[in-house]
C-alpha cells in the first residue's frame, strides 16, 4: 500500500495531471461539437463534409470509443512521470534504488493506469452529458453496457500506460521516449490500413473494444475495426505484458 | 575513539566500463559507529564503489559485505538499513520538502512519524511546504540527508555531500553528520576534498585509480612519523640529533625530527647536556599524508 501511496503522492501533488485532464476535456469538447452539436445545428453542411448524424444510443458508445481513443494521455503521463525521475538523480538514491523491482513497477503501473482511467472516464461522462442534451434519437445504454465500458477503458489505459513506461524505461530520457511513444501511436494507427497488421495492432484493438459501427466514410476512420472483442482483449493483454517486460528489463539493466 | 567492527567489507572489487577500469581489485573496510572519509581524486572510483555497495552497479568480480550481508545477494535485507545520497540529492523538485520525505518513507515502507523530527533536525521546518525546486543547494542537501535518514538507518553512504555548499552550509552539514555518528550510526562520506575529510572523519580510506592507497584512523594517520622538539638552542640540538643519524628540519621556533620515539630523542639530547622543554608528536595535515603516499601534486 505504501508504494501505491508514494506513486499517488508523486502524481497528485503535481500540476501535470490536472493540465493533461484539461487538455483531454478540451479535446472531448471539440469532438462533441464536431460529431454531436454541429450536425444538429447545420445538418446540410455536416452532410456535405461527410459527418454522420449519430443518434442515441449509439452516440454514447461512439463517444466512449473516441475518448478512450485519446491514447496519447496514458502514453505521455507514463513517460513524463517515470522519465522525470530519470532526469534527476532520484533514481540512484535511497529513495528509489529498489525501483527496478516488480512491486515498485507494479505500483507505478497501477497508479498511472488508474489515473488515466479516471481521466478518460470523466471524459466519457462529459461526452455522455453532451449526448443526453444534444444528440438526436432516444434511449441509452444499459447498466451492463456502462459497466462494460469501465473494464474496457481500464484495459486500454493499462496497455497504453505499459507502452509509455516501456518506452521511457528503455530510452531513459523523457524527450526521446515521448517521441518514440507518439511515433508508435501514429505508426500503429496508420499501419492498420494494412489488414494483416490489424491482428496485432494496439490501435485496432483499442477501437475494437467498443464494437461500434459508424456509417459513411468517417466510419472507415473512426469506426470499429473488424476484430472480435475477444481478439482485441488478447491483443491488449499481450501489449500490456510486453510493456511491463520492457519496463522491467529497461530498469533492470540500468546502471548495471 | 574506539572503532567498531566493520560495517562494510570490500575485497578485490573489480569493475570495468567497457575499456575503462573503474575499480581495480579494491579492498577496504569501514568501521561501524564512526564517520569514515572515503577519499580519492576525481575519477578514483568513489562513486562506482558507492553504487556497488548499494547494488546499483554490478561489479565484475570481488566481494562486498554490508552490515554482515553479502551484496548484491542480501540487498533486500540491507536496503532499509542503509540511507544514501549518490552524486546529487535525489529529490523531486516539483514536490515540497514534506511530500518528498513522505514519498521517501512510502518507497521504503516506513511510516511518516519521523518526518517532522527530521525536518527539525536538518533545520528545514520553516521551508517544509515550499517546493524543492525553490530550495538552495544547501537546503536540498539537508533535505536529502533527512530523506536518507527516514528509516533511521544503521549506515549512511553520502557521495560528495559537501560539494558546492558554502562554508556555513558545510559547517551545518558536518554538525548534523557528527550528531548522527554520536548516536552510533555509521557514516561514510566520500570526497575529493582533503580538508572536508580532515574536519569530519574518524577513519579514512584513501583510494586512487580504483585501488586502495591506505586506510586507518585519522588520528593515527595525522600523528605521522615525526616528533616536534622545543629547545633553548636549536642549532646545537640539530647538530646533536643529526650526529645520531636523525633527520631534522626547522619549523619556526621548533625542530621537527623524523623519529617517532620521543624517549630516544630526549636520551640523545640529554647525553649532550641539552634538555628540551617540549617533546610531542608532530601532527601532519591530511594533505601532506596524502601527497606523501600518492606522490601527486594534489587531490
Amino acid at each position: 500500500m505504501s508504494l501505491l501511496h508514494a506513486e499517488y503522492l508523486k502524481l497528485s501533488r503535481r500540476r501535470l495531471y490536472l493540465v493533461m485532464v484539461l487538455i483531454l476535456a478540451a479535446l472531448v469538447g471539440l469532438l462533441a461539437m464536431a460529431f454531436l452539436v454541429f450536425p444538429q445545428v447545420a445538418p446540410e453542411a455536416a452532410a456535405e463534409g461527410g459527418l454522420p448524424i449519430i443518434d442515441k444510443p449509439a452516440a454514447y458508445l461512439f463517444g466512449a470509443q473516441q475518448v478512450a481513443g485519446q491514447t496519447w494521455f496514458p502514453l505521455i503521463l507514463a513517460v513524463v512521470m517515470l522519465g522525470s525521475e530519470f532526469g534527476s538523480t532520484v533514481w540512484a538514491t535511497a529513495l528509489s534504488r529498489d525501483s527496478r523491482r516488480i512491486p515498485q513497477i507494479t505500483a507505478r503501473f497501477v497508479v498511472l493506469a488508474v489515473a488515466a482511467w479516471l481521466a478518460v472516464t470523466l471524459g466519457i461522462a462529459g461526452w455522455a452529458a453532451i449526448t443526453a442534451i444534444a444528440a438526436s434519437g432516444e434511449g441509452g445504454l444499459t447498466v451492463t453496457d456502462w459497466l462494460g465500458l469501465v473494464w474496457k477503458v481500464g484495459l486500454i489505459e493499462l496497455a497504453w500506460t505499459a507502452i509509455g513506461l516501456g518506452a521511457v524505461a528503455m530510452l531513459r530520457s523523457v524527450g526521446p521516449a515521448i517521441g518514440a511513444a507518439l511515433a508508435f501511436y501514429f505508426v500503429d494507427s496508420l499501419v492498420i490500413l494494412w489488414r494483416p497488421y490489424q491482428n496485432i495492432s494496439l490501435s485496432a484493438a483499442t477501437t475494437a473494444m467498443f464494437q461500434v459501427e459508424i456509417p459513411g466514410e468517417f466510419g472507415e476512420i473512426f469506426g470499429g475495426s473488424s476484430l472480435a472483442l475477444w481478439h482485441a482483449v488478447i491483443i491488449m493483454l499481450a501489449w500490456t505484458a510486453l510493456g511491463f517486460f520492457l519496463t522491467w528489463w529497461g530498469l533492470h539493466r540500468r546502471d548495471a | 575513539m574506539n572503532l567498531g567492527d566493520p560495517a562494510i567489507r570490500v575485497e578485490g572489487l573489480v569493475k570495468h566500463y567497457r575499456r575503462t577500469v573503474a575499480l581495480d581489485g579494491l579492498d577496504f573496510q569501514v568501521p561501524s559507529g564512526a564517520i569514515t572519509g572515503f577519499l580519492g581524486p576525481n575519477g578514483a572510483g568513489k562513486t562506482t564503489t558507492f553504487r556497488s555497495l548499494l547494488g546499483l552497479t554490478r561489479p565484475d568480480s570481488g566481494r562486498i559485505q554490508v552490515l554482515d550481508h553479502e551484496i548484491p545477494r542480501g540487498l533486500n535485507l540491507v536496503t532499509k538499513k542503509v540511507g544514501a545520497i549518490i552524486e546529487e540529492p535525489g529529490l523531486i523538485r516539483a514536490l515540497s520538502g514534506t511530500v518528498n520525505l513522505q514519498v521517501a518513507a512510502d518507497q521504503l515502507g516506513f511510516g511518516h512519524e519521523r518526518i517532522k523530527e527530521l525536518l527539525e533536525f536538518v533545520e528545514l521546518e520553516d521551508d517544509a511546504t515550499r517546493k524543492v525546486g525553490e530550495y538552495s543547494k544547501g537546503m536540498r542537501q539537508r533535505l536529502a540527508l533527512a530523506a536518507a535518514l527516514i528509516g533511521d538507518p544503521d549506515l549512511l553512504l553520502l557521495d560528495e555531500p559537501l560539494d558546492g555548499l558554502d562554508p556555513a552550509g558545510q559547517r551545518a552539514f558536518r554538525a548534523r553528520l557528527r550528531d548522527i555518528a554520536d548516536e552510533g550510526q555509521t557514516v561514510v562520506v566520500s570526497s575529493h576534498d582533503l580538508a572536508d575529510i580532515e574536519a569530519l572523519a574518524d577513519y579514512v580510506v584513501v583510494i586512487d585509480r580504483g585501488k586502495l592507497v591506505t586506510q586507518g584512523p585519522l588520528e593515527e594517520m595525522l600523528a605521522g612519523a615525526a616528533t616536534r622538539v622545543v629547545v633553548a638552542d636549536p642549532g646545537a640540538a640539530r647538530a646533536t640529533l643529526a650526529a645520531a643519524g636523525m633527520e631534522v628540519r626547522d619549523d619556526g621556533e621548533t625542530l621537527v625530527v623524523e623519529e617517532v620515539d620521543g624517549s630516544r630523542i630526549v636520551k640523545v639530547l640529554a647525553g649532550a647536556g641539552i634538555y628540551p622543554s617540549e617533546v610531542s608528536p608532530a601532527r601532519s595535515t591530511l594533505e601532506s599524508v596524502f601527497l606523501g603516499i600518492t606522490g601527486e601534486s594534489g587531490a
